[in-house]
């Protein structure tokens, strides 16, 4: 009987190792951009679609993204990880993201079977990006208050995310930007790759960048 | 959508090889053509040169690669071909300006290799955008652009 429980946990062990692992999406941007906001209101929508969820955040010497999204009823707290970066935010999601690794293997290892796990960056600058060895796909997230002129700056992080967020869309009016101008200037920078306009305090638009990220990384969960 | 989840091999493999031969022969093969850094990914949305929607998602474990057969059965295969890199070659004039070069690139985070006295950048955007950067080391002779290669 022993034996037959052991061939069980080794076939399972083995299956899981060829199966396919949960879809990683990275969340950058620079501070106060709206990053774990987007991830509250994205939890719903997808816990709406029936995927399983985790989350790890990085923030420089504290876990507070981490325990606010424990905190927040959205999800299980054992599915979130804070990761300390000590240092730069970018320097642990691109040129050495081995402690998100081992975060999101974690992670996928005590919650298998996941179905994505979000990996949010500390704030950082525009020419943050996430390393392709820890992320499938990526999002950059900035917001109008930043500034209208930030796409027309390019950097990285706004020129090569999968998806660009342009967050508190609600905000345009009293900054004075141009949303309309910010948006169109951002899809010339990013040359065809996608742009959407959220405001995660309301909900509007997070809808399709849920579509956004069943269709390109979980494949219409 | 096709759901292609592992990988079966590589078209260099001799009896992969012998299966693509034959089914290459009635148009029955398709392609992914993928930038080298993509490789890395192990979820992505594509399409074959003819067309079809292809969910990749693989085990963490797999990697894509030149070559890599995703499907292969009766009737039907599906291979990924790597883009070459290309690499922008840079000689600096001196050791002054080697040091000085290899610091701006590097703050700039650009992939680079060492190949004897050049420096080569690994072209992940517009080459534009990689030479307005540069501007300032190539007009006033600190570097100069030796030659723009294709390699893997």
């Amino acid at each position: 009987m022993a034996e037959t429980v052991e061939a069980v946990a080794e076939t399972a062990e083995a299956q899981a190792e060829t199966a396919p692992s949960a879809a990683r999406v990275g969340i950058g941007g620079p501070v106060g951009s709206g990053k774990t906001a987007l991830i509250e209101g994205l939890l719903p929508l997808f816990a709406a679609r029936g995927a399983s969820l985790a989350i790890v955040t990085n923030d420089l010497v504290t876990q507070e993204d981490a325990e606010r999204l424990q905190r927040s009823g959205l999800i299980p707290p054992e599915r979130v990880v804070g990761v300390e970066a000590g240092a730069c935010p970018h320097t642990v999601i691109r040129e050495d993201p081995t402690l998100n690794i081992e975060a999101a293997d974690l992670l996928e290892a005590q919650l298998r079977p996941l179905d994505l796990i979000l990996i949010e960056s500390g704030g950082d600058n525009l020419a943050s990006t996430f390393s392709l060895d820890l992320v499938d796909y990526w999002l950059f997230v900035i917001d109008v208050s930043g500034g209208g002129d930030i796409p027309r700056k390019r950097g990285p992080g706004i020129v090569r995310a999968d998806l660009l967020i342009i967050n508190k869309s609600d905000l345009a009016p009293h900054v004075g930007v141009d949303l309309a101008l910010m948006r169109r200037e951002a899809e010339e920078v990013r040359a065809g790759r996608p742009v959407l306009v959220t405001n995660c305090r309301t909900g509007e638009g997070l809808d399709r960048v849920a579509a956004h990220l069943a269709h390109d990384v979980l494949m219409e969960v | 959508m096709l759901r292609l989840t592992r990988i079966v091999g590589n078209a260099t493999d001799a009896t992969v090889a012998e299966r693509l031969h034959a089914l290459e022969h009635d148009g029955l093969v398709e392609t992914i053509t993928l930038d080298a850094a993509d490789t890395a990914r192990k979820r992505l949305r594509v399409a074959t040169d003819k067309g079809t929607d292809c969910a990749i998602a693989l085990a963490r474990s797999e990697r894509l690669a030149n070559g890599a057969v995703l499907l292969l059965e009766e009737g039907r295969a599906v291979v990924v071909r790597m883009r070459e890199t290309m690499w922008l070659a840079l000689g600096p004039r001196d050791m002054a300006a080697a040091l000085e070069l290899g610091y701006f690139c590097g703050n700039l985070h650009w992939r680079v290799r060492f190949e004897g006295t050049l420096l080569k950048v690994a072209l992940d955007g517009p080459r534009e955008s990689y030479l307005a950067r540069l501007a300032q080391h190539l007009e006033d002779g600190r570097a100069r652009l030796v030659d723009e290669v294709e390699s893997g």
